[in-house]
């Protein structure tokens, strides 16, 4: 086997790494702040993805302009499924986690009724493949790659700098010190539940034209955000994006020695010797 | 006298009339229940759709021209139809749902191999009649008599659609395949590797995916390593068929491209792009508007896409021809009784939207259950799907 062999298997494996990272990122910010696992996670996910099939694919809008929008929309509607749902719901997990199953099937169910159930097909933004020492990647990956790093930096970003993001952290951190200090804790919760799932949506529109959308696509990448966080560490950013790394590696390389169909296993099996060893994933609190 | 005798004769006239309005009412009241199940949801989601319109129009063209006359009654058909999503657990327990709790008698269409196994367990023992489009190479059998396969299978077309590659493009020598990791899938590759490899084709990879995988750049990256001069996506529903296509295109791959189990090129085109879906040759596609076609499909086509605003592929085709076949076995039993329909069925070829429709098989499965009719290959060219050569599986042959 040839090293070039070897190392287009790990491009492959890390080329969509970061979209999930976007997805993973979502669903630990709401978690960190809310205290919700978030099921549903996946289908804001799939809304994103049927934003950008009709403002792009049947409505002609520029590719950057739909991304953009499917950000904002899921973001709202993300927002207004913390106001009217899970708002009422905060700190009674449980019930948190059975009704974001029960919103799980209602989204998926509606996306049935409203979409079809068929596969519907984006058009590739970008066409063209970029070659480098025998190295193949289309130009579509490429961008949606490094757009997923921009989306991250700006995460971090928003986080790290912003009032609004400021507010969000001391609200993971601890809610009562925060709302002494002022925070308004319903705002920034609303904006973490809003923030998380216009990241979702935002992997949504990147995904749709290299996958096509169908209402039950939301499935895969929350399995695969899932692993990532609970191997990066559960509220951790840059363990987040260690994760997807080490997901998209095992996932590459796994593919190349032992066939597709063991592939699935692997990041299981990543998940229990993290889970063995370091319960609260490689970087957490980070 | 005569006053008397025109009084009994109106009174018996207007009897007859009530006798008769009686009875076509009563006869109109019956309903004959009629199943179908299959993957309404998920990757494979076409396949179920498909079968649940072939299965409407034909049921709905029963109703509309006064129901189904068997023997002396009249029946209008009900369908009843179950998503189990590709999963076995799930048609196990659609499959329960339509024979103890709907009562069905007939289940008419379903799709992906492993599901048929576990609708089998029910149907076999309860003697319900079961026609499905699986491919899965077991799904018929001595041991499962009341089952039958209304589509032609890996098994009737690989051959004879290498054989025409072998022929009409003798440079493709290595051919590299992939299915998902499942019954039909396995035995989808496990036929075509038995055809390749008996007309002296070389098999460059026999690759499996899990349904529902989106990202196939790994695994295509390992196949076309082998440098393979065609690549079949042999079981691949049409969505991912598409992707792996669209996939490979991307990576570099430029040789021949067949989908032996190919249903619905027009997806594939959707999916894959037109570029990437360029020269894709299909044998077991039906183009409903080639000239290949009878004016029977073809019109059956014209209704379809008026109704569903979609063109049909081979499934709705195929489920549309398997319910008038049942159907026709009902009329000619003169009964529902299974028994008396099965015997009906295996008597005689009937006349369908594929033209003369016969029952054989025997010689691959120990039993004639398989639906056998021409096969049309067809290339996607230019964003169209063209029919361009028609072969005759060896079981028709004979």
């Amino acid at each position: 086997m040839s090293i070039e062999l070897l190392v287009q298997a790990l491009l492959n494996g890390f080329g969509l790494a970061m979209v999930y990272v976007l997805v993973a990122l979502g669903l630990t910010l709401i978690f960190s702040i809310l205290e919700i696992i978030n099921f549903a996670h996946g289908e804001f996910y799939m809304l994103g993805g049927y934003i950008t099939y009709y403002a792009y694919a049947l409505f002609g809008l520029n590719y950057f302009a739909t991304l953009g929008l499917a950000i904002l929309t899921v973001g709202l509607a993300g927002v207004a499924a913390e106001r009217l749902i899970f708002h009422h719901l905060r700190g009674r997990a449980l019930n948190a986690f059975i009704v974001s199953l029960g919103l799980l099937w209602v989204m998926q169910a509606g996306a049935q009724l409203a979409f079809g159930v068929l596969d519907k097909p984006v058009p590739s933004a970008f066409s063209g493949v970029v070659r480098v020492f025998g190295l193949v990647m289309s130009v579509e990956r490429v961008v949606v790659t490094l757009s997923a790093i921009v989306l991250i930096a700006a995460l971090y970003l928003f986080l790290r700098w912003s009032r609004p993001g400021r507010a969000m952290r001391a609200v993971a951190q601890d809610p009562d010190a925060a709302a002494l200090q002022g925070v308004n804790i319903d705002a920034a919760s609303a904006l973490g539940f809003g923030v998380g799932c216009a990241l979702a949506g935002g992997a949504g529109g990147l995904l749709a034209p290299l996958f096509a959308v169908s209402p039950a696509m939301g499935a895969l990448p929350v399995v695969k955000a899932f692993i990532i966080i609970i191997v990066g560490g559960m509220g951790s950013l840059p363990g987040a994006v260690l994760g997807g790394l080490l997901l998209g590696g095992v996932e590459g390389l796994g593919a190349l020695f032992m066939g597709s169909a063991a592939v699935n296993i692997l990041g299981f099996l990543m998940v229990i010797v993290v889970l063995l060893v370091r319960p609260r994933g490689l970087l957490s609190g980070a | 006298m005569m006053r008397i005798r025109a009084s009994i004769a109106t009174i018996a006239m207007v009897a007859l009339v009530a006798a008769g309005i009686a009875t076509r009412g009563a006869a109109q009241d019956k309903t004959l229940t009629i199943g179908v199940l299959g993957p309404l949801s998920g990757g494979a989601a076409s396949y179920g759709v498909e079968l649940v319109r072939g299965a409407e129009m034909k049921a709905d063209e029963i109703n509309k021209a006064g129901g189904l006359k068997v023997g002396n009654d009249v029946y209008h058909i009900k369908l009843v139809s179950y998503d189990h999503k590709a999963l076995a657990a799930d048609a196990a327990t659609a499959a329960n749902k339509l024979v103890f709790q709907d009562k069905v008698k007939y289940i008419i269409g379903n799709a992906v191999g492993a599901t048929c196994n576990a609708v089998q367990t029910v149907t076999e023992p309860e003697k319900v009649l079961f026609s499905f489009v699986c491919w899965g190479t077991n799904n018929l059998g001595p041991d499962k008599p009341h089952s039958f396969r209304a589509m032609l299978s890996q098994w009737e077309v690989a051959e004879p659609f290498y054989r025409w590659v072998k022929e009409k493009h003798p440079a493709v020598k290595r051919v590299a395949l992939i299915s998902p990791n499942d019954t039909s899938g396995k035995d989808t590759n496990t036929a075509v590797v038995k055809a390749l490899k008996g007309l002296a084709f070389e098999v460059a990879a026999d690759e499996y995916y899990e349904r529902g995988t989106k990202d196939f750049y790994p695994i295509l990256t390992k196949m076309l390593a082998t440098q393979p001069d065609m690549l079949d996506v042999a079981a691949a529903p049409a969505g991912e068929a598409g992707l792996i296509l669209k996939q490979a295109r991307e990576l570099g791959f430029k040789g021949a491209k067949g989908w032996t189990a190919g249903t619905n090129p027009f997806t594939i085109i959707g999916v894959a792009g037109k570029d990437a879906a360029e020269g894709v040759w299909s044998p077991t596609n039906i183009n409903v508007k080639s000239d290949f076609v009878s004016p029977t499909v073809r019109r059956f086509g014209e209704e379809y896409e008026k109704r569903y605003k979609e063109v049909p592929g081979v499934i709705a085709v195929a489920n549309y021809a398997a319910f008038d076949v049942f159907t026709k076995a009902m009329q000619d039993a003169r009964s529902l009784d299974t028994d008396k329909v099965l015997a009906a069925l295996t008597q005689k070829p009937f006349d369908t939207v594929w033209g003369k429709l016969v029952l054989g098989g025997k010689e691959t499965y120990g039993i004639d259950r398989q639906f056998l009719y021409p096969v049309v290959i067809s290339e996607i060219r230019d964003g169209k799907v063209v029919d361009i050569a028609q072969v005759l599986p060896a079981a028709l042959k004979k």
